[in-house]
């Protein structure tokens, strides 16, 4: 007897092992399973990522928020340290942009002769440093201040109670690049010693220029030096000289240094 | 179909299916995730930020009293109004420390050599902001030496230490210009011309501007005038206990 496989013929050769009746259904199924949980955790993850970090944001936002209302609370304080920080600025660059009289007067006193006076001497303080050699010392003396007070032009200051940025910037009555200027007048015992007199002058400290402007030996000399402002002490046969001193412009405080820390002195007068 | 036609095809639709779920359900929720980093990140930045401020803010209230103290020292240097008298007694306070004859002060600036030389100038420079200027013309009697001292003198009512601090006792002048002549008494009793001159001094004063006070409103307990509540504990010290500084310089 004879098998007779009963399986039509086109279906032989498609069906794997593994196929079954499903056709592979199965699997499929079991794939798309499995891919599902898959995508469940990755959603659940950043279900949880999202709900966690919504909270820290809510917590991070409101304790940033209580912070910024200490910080507003507080607010008067730092307004306050900023004020004195700007006055002390201010001050400071006040001080730092003065050209030191005393000591421009002790150079004056090192360096002079022996035989040779001054009868009289006229410093300014010049806005520029092209200051005409032979302007008037008086007029310039009257003209400058007046000039300094006319052209203050200060920095932005608002009002301290505002708070920041109330502090206090000012311009000098001597701003930086300002030049000193002496004009002296005085007598020497030969013209020997008035050149001895402009050799020594430069070797005060910050000068830039000597000049000479007069020096007359005559008779009148007398006469003539007390005309000019200085005094009747000179002899008639002394030369009677006027010299200009020519100091370096004033540096700005910039160049000077700001370290500034303010030592509180109680009193007046030192 | 074969059989295997239908296996590729199933396939395919597992895939189609779970890619629509990714990007209509996981991708949605990763991305808003991920903003939610980006806000954490920035809250978090704004928290560092305010915290800063309050940490600063609590160590300006910690030096409130010695900044006030400072603020109200340099009123000395820089007052709030003209404070004329008190410029006066300084002035007159160093030229007897240093043999010094205080012969007139003037304000405004001023060219004459004269002792009570009239105001040719207005006496208060008005600055658009900042400290206010006003000059003043005196005039002084003394020997070279004493009036170099008291050139001195002048210079440290407010001056810089040698650390770079600045040290305040009086009033802040900026000397313009100097003119040192012969003394007339010197002239008129024969005395020797050069031992006794007239120094005439322009200088500037200045006035903090009259929009400020000294202070700004603040007072020895408080930056707003007003008993403020603390913040905290630790930030509490300090402004309370500040003792009531004065300003002026007064006889």
């Amino acid at each position: 007897m004879r098998a007779v496989n009963l399986i039509p013929s086109e279906s032989r050769s498609g069906a794997g092992p593994g196929v079954g009746r499903s056709g592979g259904g199965a699997y499929a199924v079991l794939a798309v399973l499995g891919g599902l949980v898959i995508l469940a955790l990755l959603y659940g993850i950043a279900h949880h990522q999202i709900s966690s970090r919504r909270a820290q944001a809510a917590s991070l936002t409101a304790r940033a928020q209580s912070a910024q209302a200490q910080a507003a609370q507080l607010a008067p304080y730092t307004s306050f340290t900023a004020l004195r920080q700007q006055r002390l600025q201010a001050v400071s660059d006040l001080v730092d942009a003065r050209f030191d009289w005393a000591h421009a007067f002790h150079e004056l006193g090192r360096v002079l002769p022996r035989d040779a006076s001054i009868t009289s001497l006229d410093g300014t303080i010049g806005p520029t440093s092209g200051a005409s050699a032979s302007a008037p010392p008086a007029s310039a003396a009257a003209s400058h201040p007046a000039a300094a007070g006319s052209s203050s032009s200060a920095a932005s200051a608002s009002p301290a109670s505002a708070g920041a940025g109330a502090g206090a910037t000012a311009t000098s009555a001597t701003p930086p690049g300002s030049v000193p200027t002496f004009t002296l007048s005085g007598c020497a015992t030969s013209q020997q010693e008035v050149a001895l007199t402009l050799q020594r002058l430069r070797l005060i400290d910050g000068v830039s220029e000597v000049t000479l402007q007069s020096s007359t030996k005559s008779a009148t000399s007398a006469s003539s030096a007390a005309s000019a402002g200085g005094s009747g002490n000179c002899k008639g046969n002394q030369p009677v000289f006027t010299v200009q001193i020519t100091f370096d412009p004033l540096p700005s405080s910039s160049t000077i240094g700001s370290t500034t820390k303010l030592t509180a002195q109680k009193g007046a007068g030192g | 179909m074969t059989t295997r036609d239908r296996l590729v095809l199933i396939g395919l639709g597992a895939l189609a299916m779970l890619a629509a779920v990714y990007l209509l359900v996981v991708s949605p929720e990763r991305k808003q995730a991920s903003s939610l980093n980006a806000q954490v990140a920035a809250a978090s930045a704004q928290l560092a930020s305010a915290e800063g401020q309050v940490a600063s803010a609590r160590a300006d209230q910690t030096r409130y009293a010695s900044a006030y103290a400072s603020i109200v020292s340099l009123g000395k240097a820089v007052p709030a109004g003209e404070e004329v008298p008190s410029l006066i007694y300084q002035l007159a306070q160093a030229s007897n420390q240093k043999h010094v004859d205080f012969t007139s002060i003037s304000t405004g600036a001023t060219a004459g050599a004269s002792p009570g030389a009239t105001v040719s100038a207005p006496a208060v420079g008005v600055a658009s902001a900042g400290f206010t200027q006003m000059p003043f013309t005196f005039v002084f009697n003394g020997s070279f030496s004493d009036l170099y001292h008291l050139f001195q003198q002048m210079n440290r009512f407010t001056t810089r230490t040698t650390s770079g601090g600045l040290q305040v006792s009086g009033r802040l002048l900026t000397i313009q210009s100097t003119k040192l002549s012969p003394s007339a008494s010197a002239t008129a009793t024969g005395a020797h011309p050069t031992e006794h001159l007239t120094g005439t001094i322009t200088a500037t004063a200045y006035v903090l501007p009259a929009t400020q006070g000294l202070t700004g409103g603040a007072t020895a307990a408080s930056p707003t005038g007003t008993a403020t509540t603390p913040v905290s504990g630790a930030a509490s010290t300090g402004s309370p206990s500040a003792p009531p500084a004065i300003a002026r310089v007064a006889p």
